[in-house]
């Protein structure tokens, strides 16, 4: 059998090791003194004038030899849109004070809360080295940063593979180290107290976003995350391939989304409080919305496993994860892409997602104005009992010198409101809007 | 257990115990499959994709480190 294999093949894949593991380039562009770039553009729009993004993202490769390369990466996004405020929708229109932007807007009755004022910039970047060291050992430090208008990030990441078993095993361990800062437009506000009253708000028509002066007045705050990584590469057969990864992740310091806030509601009614119903809230009487708060440290844990599978033409990739952490949030995630090799130059590569999440422990779509205020609690739908589903697919064509590819996807949630929110007149709305989105990518992968 | 966990669950299980029992050592002259660009996962796609989904979603990670360095909405 083993005769009738083309030579030529069998002595170009002599040449590749496994590189099945990210961040390690694709076996193609291991060519020694090629630079790679990868550009692509992305458009990502949401209904009902959500959030929409458009981003350009870059990322460069260049191997300097056999056993080192580099990997630059640079990202630009620029965001507008609106986004859920937490509030619930009643039968009333709701004027709420811009939390991101020093602006009041009015919500029509009925209708889920929106915070249309959401505008940002964000830039982005990384930088990793890759060295191979022994037979069949390679490590790669990187360092990440982002910026936008209110938050900043850097962090370093380190990780060290090994192959062994004639290289059909790669084993890999990884650490990243982050450290965001966090300045809130108008400072943090101080957790599970009200929201400020339209006209309690100096200069309630204030600026934008993009107008002030970085944040505001309040200090600002911080957070740490930690990831751990551990995974195994395995070839299984000629045809397929199993990765299995397991990551452990621990954030602490300010995790709040200090833009988010819950409706507080009369428990029988179901229509909202007013301030002067919670104790020691000042100013103008008006309806009842409290800043949300998190716990200041979060611990996550997930399993990852992905098989992938080549046949003559065509490849498949099928893969699993399952996530759980300390706030009380569980997930499950599966997607499969099929690549039909169509030709030499062409392909097309459908793809389905699927995801579902349980509710934070703290999340709650309203508050009960005869209940204490609990410790903790959010409203924010992304802490929500929660369904998405993607259907997409990318075509791909090669040129003599890269490749065009373009992705098309569409995405839909759905979340579920906490049990027993839906009380009187809350019960005549749709407490969580559904949301859905296209995503579209635009792509053009070259060597020179 | 949905019906869902059962069906990860056997899965899971099904690839650890082939990877665990059922390989033989692939040669390097066999790799030709293995060696396809496809066979590869686009990193620039996957981390495109783990943003988007960081963004919208309550988790992350998995097949990388878990992210962050955002303030999404």
């Amino acid at each position: 059998m083993q005769l009738k294999k083309p030579i030529g093949a069998s002595l170009a894949a002599a040449t590749c090791g496994l590189l099945g593991a990210l961040p390690a380039a694709p076996a193609a562009a291991q060519e020694v003194g090629d630079w790679d770039i990868d550009s692509s553009l992305l458009l990502y729009g949401e209904d009902n004038d959500r959030v929409k993004d458009v981003s350009l993202d870059i990322a460069i490769h260049r191997a300097l030899d056999e056993d080192r390369s580099f990997n630059l990466n640079f990202t630009v996004d620029s965001l507008t849109g609106a986004t859920p405020n937490g509030a619930a929708p009643t039968n009333e229109p709701q004027t709420f004070t811009g939390a991101s932007s020093g602006k009041s807007y009015t919500v029509p009755a009925g209708e889920v809360p929106l915070d249309p004022s959401f505008l940002d910039t964000r830039i982005a970047g990384s930088a990793n080295w890759q060295q191979g060291f022994g037979e069949a050992s390679r490590w790669n430090v990187g360092l990440t940063f982002s910026d936008e208008y209110d938050y900043s990030h850097i962090g370093a990441n380190a990780r060290l593979e090994h192959d062994f078993n004639l290289k059909n095993t790669t084993v890999y361990l990884g650490v990243a180290y982050g450290q965001d800062e966090i300045n809130p437009v108008g400072g943090a506000p101080v957790p599970l107290t009200p929201l400020p009253g339209p006209s309690d708000t100096p200069g309630g028509e204030g600026e934008g976003e993009g107008e002030d002066d970085g944040g505001g007045g309040g200090p600002s705050q911080s957070k740490d995350v930690t990831d751990l990584l551990v995974g195994v590469t395995q070839i299984l057969s000629r045809r397929s391939l199993l990765e299995l990864s397991f990551s452990y992740g621990r954030s602490s310091g300010y995790l709040n989304d200090p833009y988010k806030i819950l409706s507080v509601v009369d428990p029988v009614t179901g229509l909202p409080a007013y301030t002067d119903q919670f104790p020691g809230a000042l100013g103008i009487r008006s309806f009842l919305y409290l800043y949300e708060n998190r716990p200041d440290s979060r611990s996550k844990q997930s399993a990852f496993a992905e098989w992938r599978y080549a046949f003559d033409r065509d490849s498949m990739a099928v893969n699993f994860r399952y996530m759980t952490d300390d706030w009380g949030v569980r997930s499950e995630t599966a997607e499969a892409r099929y690549r039909w090799n169509i030709n030499d130059r062409s392909y097309l590569e459908p793809n389905l997602r699927y995801y579902t999440q349980t509710a934070a422990d703290f999340y709650h779509t309203v508050l009960f104005i005869d209940r204490p205020v609990p410790q903790f609690a959010s409203a924010d739908y992304r802490l929500a009992d929660l369904d998405a589903y993607t259907v997409g697919f990318k075509y791909g064509h090669l040129t003599d010198r890269g490749e065009f590819s373009v992705r098309l996807e569409y995405y839909k949630q759905e979340g579920t409101p906490s049990p027993g929110s839906a009380v009187g007149e809350l019960a005549n709305h749709e407490l969580i809007l559904p949301m859905q989105a296209v995503i579209a990518q635009f792509g053009y992968r070259f060597k020179f | 257990m949905t019906p869902f966990r059962i069906a990860l669950f056997t899965l899971f299980t099904a690839l650890t115990g082939a990877a665990a029992t059922g390989c033989t050592a692939v040669q390097p002259w066999e790799r030709d499959l293995h060696a396809r660009a496809d066979m590869t996962p686009d990193a620039q796609d996957a981390a495109i994709d783990d943003h988007i989904y960081f963004s919208k979603e309550a988790s992350s990670g998995g097949r990388g480190f878990a992210g962050g360095g955002c303030g999404c909405n």
